[in-house]
């Protein structure tokens, strides 16, 4: 996601929604990864308000705070249906993946067949390159490599990225890649782009490469009837709320 | 910073020659986490110092010109946390670098936990039943555990990998124990705690000597009220 989803517009549900689609099981269980936020306790409570209220078993890890409370990292994330990656920071976020193993860890997630989502920095660390604010000023950082070429987030928040995203790309400094708008997701399978989504109309994504750009149409996703959750759903909590007592 | 005892803060300012010392913060080990900011200017108030922090996490105070910042201070505070986090995220953002040139230029570097960890060569993870050695900042050529008593499994887990040579020896130190070096020398102890103990730990001749350091109690020592039956 080029931004979008709970922590971004949480009155609007429409990219979570879509994400526990991808998940095959019927209540996917899904693991937000806050790291590149430093486990930032906003973002942490965002995401179980939004996906507490859906059919999905969500949880979080806190890895500055493993020490305190250990988790098995590699049996609790292969474990998952879905890993959702928060923003914040994306060098903060490779250096501690690669300090604690998470980047070994998420390949084999990965292969394994877990949906892995996130958005800004959470989307950009899947491709070999992205374009970090962290030290300030726009500049190229290496991602995880599961998916080639680069990624640039918040075309339309953050005008000031796409210039230095395109003379970069022009520049053979990063690879060929997509600059994706706030609202917008780009569903990969494998390594190949399947779809393009958005949660807001009119919002658009950009293949840029050294030899021009294309633009690409984003098929809106239907905002989630305001009308209540189906009766399953509503059932499902229920019961969660009864268990979890 | 711990809770109602401010003796290890204030001998930490006190060695600051400036009135009104600069003081940074840096809780990169626990994410930058927001309690942990507040606790910092909690404790280290505008009245006696000049405080800032420093957050790499947080978009919206980015690290700005970070070296030129740091090299600025008196005093510099590294925060407890994750040590592998924090010495991953120091070197992707060159705050390794920074910190040695502020070392040089005679800032004070002090830190609590994984914050005391980070300045010396080597120590372990805390991860509790995998417990591996990582490499530190190295400005002080020891090892250094922490948390030694007050955590159970610390102290075996130390012995054994100065037993097997996967560490050199060095200074562990339980809470309310400060270890203060001037260059790469111990100059002194100081406590908190009137019961907390640092050790100078070494292995020699297949052995573990575990040699306790002399230290002082910053607190005023309870009066002794002699008490007729």
């Amino acid at each position: 996601m080029g931004g979008g989803g709970f922590t971004m517009e949480p009155d609007n549900p429409a990219l979570d929604d879509f994400i526990l689609t991808l998940a095959e099981a019927r209540v996917p269980r899904i693991c937000l990864l806050p790291t590149a936020s430093g486990d930032g306790e906003a973002q942490i409570r965002q995401f179980h308000a939004t996906f507490g209220a859906r059919a999905c078993e969500p949880r979080h890890i806190s890895l500055f705070r493993l020490g305190s409370r250990p988790v098995p990292l590699r049996e609790t994330l292969l474990a998952q249906d879905a890993i959702y990656v928060g923003g914040g920071s994306m060098l903060g976020l490779l250096a501690v993946w690669r300090a604690l193993g998470l980047d070994a860890i998420l390949r084999e997630c990965w292969q394994a067949g877990v949906v892995l989502a996130g958005l800004s920095a959470g989307a950009m660390c899947w491709f070999e390159w992205g374009l970090t604010s962290s030290l300030g000023a726009p500049a190229p950082a290496p991602g995880l490599g599961f998916l080639p070429g680069s990624l640039s987030v918040h075309m339309d928040g953050e005008p000031a990225r796409l210039p230095v995203y395109r003379a970069a790309v022009a520049s053979g400094a990063l690879p060929d890649g997509y600059a994706a708008d706030d609202g917008v997701a780009l569903l990969f399978r494998g390594t190949a782009l399947q779809e393009v989504v958005t949660s807001r109309p009119g919002r658009r994504a950009l293949r840029v490469a050294a030899g021009g750009e294309r633009a690409l149409t984003p098929r809106p996703l239907a905002r989630p009837d305001r009308a209540g959750p189906p009766p399953e759903i509503a059932e499902y909590r229920r019961v969660r709320a009864l268990r979890d007592r | 910073m711990e809770p109602g005892n401010p003796l290890l803060d204030d001998y930490a300012l006190s060695l600051c020659r400036r009135k009104k010392p600069r003081v940074c913060f840096l809780p990169s080990a626990s994410g930058d986490a927001d309690h942990y900011v507040v606790r910092f200017y909690r404790h280290f108030s505008s009245d006696a110092c000049e405080p800032s922090h420093v957050s790499l996490f947080r978009r919206d105070r980015g690290p700005g010109r970070v070296r030129e910042h740091l090299l600025k201070q008196d005093l510099i505070y590294v925060g407890g946390g994750s040590i592998l986090s924090l010495l991953g995220v120091w070197r992707a953002h060159g705050i390794d670098e920074d910190l040695r040139a502020a070392w040089r230029a005679g800032v004070i570097l002090v830190g609590v936990s994984a914050g005391s960890l980070c300045w010396f060569a080597a120590g372990l993870t805390a991860y509790h039943h995998d417990a591996r050695p990582y490499r530190g900042l190295g400005l002080l050529p020891h090892s250094n555990a922490v948390h030694y008593e007050e955590e159970p499994q610390r102290r075996p887990a130390y012995h054994a990998a100065l037993l097997s040579g996967a560490l050199p020896g060095g200074y562990a130190a339980c809470d309310g124990a400060a270890l203060h070096f001037v260059g790469t020398e111990l100059e002194r102890v100081v406590l908190s705690r009137p019961d907390a103990r640092a050790y100078r730990v070494d292995a020699a001749g297949g052995a573990v000597v575990e040699r306790p350091l002399e230290a002082t109690y910053l607190g005023e020592r309870p009066q002794i009220a002699l008490a007729a039956a």
